[in-house]
């Protein structure tokens, strides 16, 4: 569940509509049970489409935190 | 409505043991393991009387084949070698599986060329109809046309309330509300929606997130636990859509209903109520305002034409009233 908090959180600053899709099932990506109801496990592919006024950072910023994530 | 995301048709699919292990279908394997891992793809049957006959033209091959009596019938009326023939170009077709019915015994030859093809034959003690019946009910809602919808789902007094509207507008927590004051919760953030036949359409929720909610600033909650179980409902059908919106001045809201607004998800048309929000209104009542206006329309009254209709007879007796008084004999 805190990884799935922790891309809510940070979807959730931008203005634009972030869609996760997994095994062609589509969530948004601002909500926490959205992103559960993917249950997206370790090693997992997921689509993140991203459309909106900051779409580049939003994307910028989700890819951050894939790579800190790995780090931690 | 512009929020649904449709899911591919083409993704989805059943494993045949899925079917089996349906207990309303009476099904059992008669070829063991044989093809139970095979996918259906589609909620359409076929009777295969025509292409057991040699013809097949046309032939449904990626429908799940049913063998009645009548079929049974004519395959053992065949001298073997025609009989076996006969099967073999049928399973040659790739065909996703073969139900036999009526807990009748085929001749040894169909399950015989049924493993040689990998396919499962399976028995059911249903007739054919009640079986055909059972099957198209089971795998609708798995091959319907399918969206899901960020909102709320909420049974209210028995009208399904879709609840819409952008992130943090407040939808889960009226959502909660009403199931506070005992109605229930079909799902909530992802709600997912199917088309029956005849246009219905159905709401129900993923089984994993089923029953929980996240309230902002609280967490996540088990509705199920926290408020028992009438408090909350598998699938419902939708019937009102209610966009909750922040109040704008110049937002043209509904001021009386004499037309009913409409929006429309999956191709069907669905009564649609905008509510603007702002301090001090309480969305719960105004829920179940909606759902009982939708309740006394369906039995046909319709309050903003009874209205209407007074004021209108008001109006014509006062010119009848003005007549006598005007109109000295």
């Amino acid at each position: 569940m805190r990884p799935a908090e922790q891309l809510v959180r940070v979807a959730s600053r931008f203005e634009s509509e972030i869609t996760l899709v997994k095994d062609a099932v589509p969530v948004n990506g601002k909500s926490i049970m959205g992103v559960m109801m993917l249950a997206a496990e370790y090693g997992s592919s997921i689509t993140v489409e991203i459309e909106g006024p900051d779409e580049t950072d939003a994307l910028k910023a989700i890819i951050e935190m894939f790579d800190q994530d790995q780090e931690a | 409505m512009t929020d649904g995301h449709d899911i591919a048709l083409k993704s989805r699919a059943l494993l045949i043991k899925s079917l089996v292990e349906q207990v309303d279908l009476k099904l059992s394997p008669l070829t063991g393991e044989t093809g139970l891992s095979r996918k259906i793809t589609n909620a359409e049957t076929n009777r295969p009387g025509l292409a057991l006959s040699g013809f097949l033209e046309r032939f449904s091959n990626n429908r799940i084949q049913i063998l009645g009596e009548t079929e049974l019938t004519y395959l053992k009326s065949l001298p073997g070698e025609q009989r076996c023939a006969s099967l073999v170009r049928l399973f040659d077709m790739g065909i996703p599986c073969m139900v036999i019915t009526k807990g009748m015994n085929p001749p040894p030859e169909v399950t015989e060329t049924a493993e040689r093809f990998d396919t499962a034959v399976l028995g059911t003690t249903l007739t054919t109809d009640a079986f055909v019946h059972s099957l198209v009910e089971y795998l609708e809602p798995y091959f319907a046309p399918m969206t899901t919808v960020h909102g709320a789902l909420v049974d209210v007094y028995g009208v399904g309330l879709l609840f819409t509207g952008r992130s943090g507008i407040g939808k889960s927590e009226t959502a909660l509300d009403l199931v506070e004051r005992g109605h229930r919760l079909v799902a909530d953030d992802v709600v997912t929606a199917y088309r029956m036949r005849r246009g219905i359409i159905m709401g129900t929720s993923n089984t994993i997130t089923q029953h929980f909610m996240e309230i902002r600033g609280v967490g996540i909650i088990d509705v199920t636990r926290m408020f028992g179980i009438r408090s909350i409902r598998v699938r419902k059908r939708i019937e009102v859509v209610v966009n909750l919106e922040d109040w704008n001045n110049d937002g043209d809201y509904e001021r009386t209903a004499l037309d009913e607004k409409t929006t429309t998800l999956l191709d069907a048309e669905l009564p649609y109520v905008r509510i603007p929000i702002n301090p001090g209104k309480n969305l719960t009542v105004i829920s179940e305002v909606v759902a009982l206006r939708y309740l006394l329309k369906v039995v046909g009254i319709n309050p903003a034409s009874t209205l209407n209709q007074r004021v209108l007879e008001v109006m014509k007796e006062g010119e009848r009233v003005r007549y006598r008084r005007e109109d000295y004999e």
